[in-house]
């Protein structure tokens, strides 16, 4: 096997197809790049739900002093009895694991926390924060039962099931990974035809070279290789380049909303993520490249 | 070294076999005309020897192989004992005279001093020394299938098939391409070949097998053309 006749060939390849090759590059790096950020995606999200599971509760906020809320209006602020009986009511139920009481210094200090909105932080007291009870439960599932149960109770203004708003965000991020996989599944399948495509094409291109090849004995794979690696290295830049739109996308989309993020996704699982979608280009080239020889390039 | 039994080759889509339960034994060093006219059955017989084609029923020996028995894998190796010349010279435009002949070395992987070596010689031989560094469309038709030639032999083929190599060119300059042939048989190289032209036959007094309709109609040692045409 001599490797420069073999590299001959296939750059000759290449610039006899420029425009297909180029149009394979570019489509399997935005194929790759949007598999890459499906998974990305995928694993910021198992990362959150992770970091969110065990903290999901039931808030169940108590009335305070003009309290915009149905249930505490014209009533005032929630009774000390309420809230004992309250409290009662709630451990009482069998689906609760545990209560936690928050007060309205508690909550003023943990709103503080996530606010930053400085004009809202100076107009807000202390006093204008609910009190509220944090309650776990044993089956998550069962939110909605409990929440409803508590609703009516006097002196509960509010109950906010965590969970709810947690899965609107899970909810956006899984319809943005699904519409960037299908968005890949897509780009495969077109990737693949254009590669079949240039093949095709530069078969055509070099039939005399491989008829005469065949005709005085050169062997299948002597035969078949340029084509191969023709595909092998389109697949190889267009990966590359997938690799740097992967990276743009971890600096400028993840790195960015990474403040909102309690769990942030770490450039190891963006490597990872880089190096599977190249693998994945580069073996999508060699094999359409390999079934569209079988077809257009007798032996 | 060519062995023919019984062998039909019916195409797809063909009731008529292009080949009609065909025998036939070339020994080797053996020079044959294969003659008939137009879809005889020629080519098809060369195909079989290649394993381009198999044959529908029949057994075909080519070097001592049977090629039925021969894999798919196996078929480069019996064609690098089997050298090829055509009517339309089948030469890369883009590669001068040497390199067309080292071409054939070169994608079976020989060294590259082994090329450096035998493809002047065989240039030589074929009649071409001097021309090595031209192209292809600098050369006449004669010249060019000289190198076809080249090419067909620098490998030291065992059995040389030739398929019309003077079908594209004048009479005069045919003598000359016929000369390099009975050279490379003299070397030993089993020569078939397929042909129309009735004066090369007449001429050069070697075995003669006629193929008519896909069947053999006449099979003669020192023959000639042939009466009706």
């Amino acid at each position: 096997m001599r490797a420069n006749f073999i590299f001959s060939e296939v750059w000759i390849g290449l610039r006899r197809n420029l425009t297909m090759t180029i149009a394979v590059i570019v489509t399997v790096a935005v194929g790759m790049a949007l598999l890459g950020v499906g998974l990305m995606i995928n694993s910021q999200v198992s990362k959150l739900t992770g970091f969110w599971s065990d903290k999901v509760e039931l808030s169940v906020y108590l009335c305070v002093k003009g309290s915009p809320f149905d249930a505490c209006k014209n009533k005032g602020a929630v009774t000390q009895e309420e809230k004992g009986s309250l409290e009662q009511t709630i451990r009482g139920l069998p689906e609760v694991e545990s209560v936690k009481f928050e007060t309205q210094a508690e909550a003023y200090k943990n709103w503080q926390n996530t606010e930053n909105n400085t004009l809202l932080l100076s107009v807000t007291k202390v006093e204008d924060m609910p009190e509220s009870f944090r309650v776990k439960l044993k089956d998550p599932e069962k939110a909605a039962v409990v929440a409803s149960n508590l609703k009516g109770q006097p002196g509960v203004s509010n109950v906010v099931n965590e969970r709810d708003l947690l899965q609107s965000v899970f909810g956006f991020m899984d319809t943005l990974r699904n519409m960037a996989l299908g968005i890949a599944i897509l780009m495969v399948f077109a990737a693949t035809l254009l590669i079949g495509n240039t093949v095709r094409l530069s078969a055509y291109n070099r039939r005399r070279e491989t008829g005469i090849m065949r005709l005085v004995g050169a062997s299948n794979i002597y035969i078949q290789l340029p084509f191969v690696m023709e595909g092998l290295i389109a697949g190889l830049i267009g990966g590359v380049l997938s690799g740097v739109l992967l990276i743009l996308v971890k600096i400028f989309i993840f790195e960015e909303i990474q403040t909102y993020m309690v769990a942030p996704l770490g450039w190891d699982t963006v490597a990872g993520v880089i190096t599977g979608t190249m693998a994945i280009g580069v073996l999508i080239c060699v094999f359409a490249s390999f079934v569209t020889l079988r077809r257009y390039l007798r032996v | 070294m060519i062995h023919f039994d019984n062998v039909t080759k019916v195409y797809a889509n063909q009731n008529r076999p292009a080949l009609d339960h065909v025998s036939v034994d070339v020994d080797k060093g053996e020079f044959v005309f294969l003659v008939g006219p137009s879809g005889s059955g020629k080519s098809t017989f060369l195909r079989l020897v290649l394993k381009e084609e198999r044959p529908n029923s029949g057994s075909i020996h080519v070097a001592g192989k049977d090629l039925a028995k021969l894999s798919n894998f196996k078929v480069p190796h019996l064609r690098r004992r089997i050298g090829c010349v055509f009517q339309d010279f089948r030469l890369l435009p883009n590669k001068n005279v040497y390199e067309n002949v080292a071409f054939a070395l070169e994608v079976i992987g020989k060294p590259r001093r082994f090329i450096r070596k035998v493809v002047p010689e065989v240039i030589e031989l074929v009649g071409l020394e001097g021309k090595a560094h031209r192209m292809p469309e600098e050369l006449s038709g004669g010249e060019q299938q000289r190198v076809a030639m080249a090419r067909a032999f620098v490998n030291r083929p065992m059995i040389l098939l030739a398929d019309e190599p003077t079908g594209n060119i004048d009479p005069a300059t045919s003598i000359g391409i016929m000369k390099v042939l009975d050279r490379i048989n003299r070397t030993g190289t089993t020569v078939l070949m397929a042909t129309h032209d009735a004066a090369i036959v007449d001429s050069m007094r070697k075995r003669v097998v006629e193929l008519e309709d896909g069947k053999i109609v006449r099979d003669q040692s020192r023959g000639v053309y042939g009466q009706a045409y």
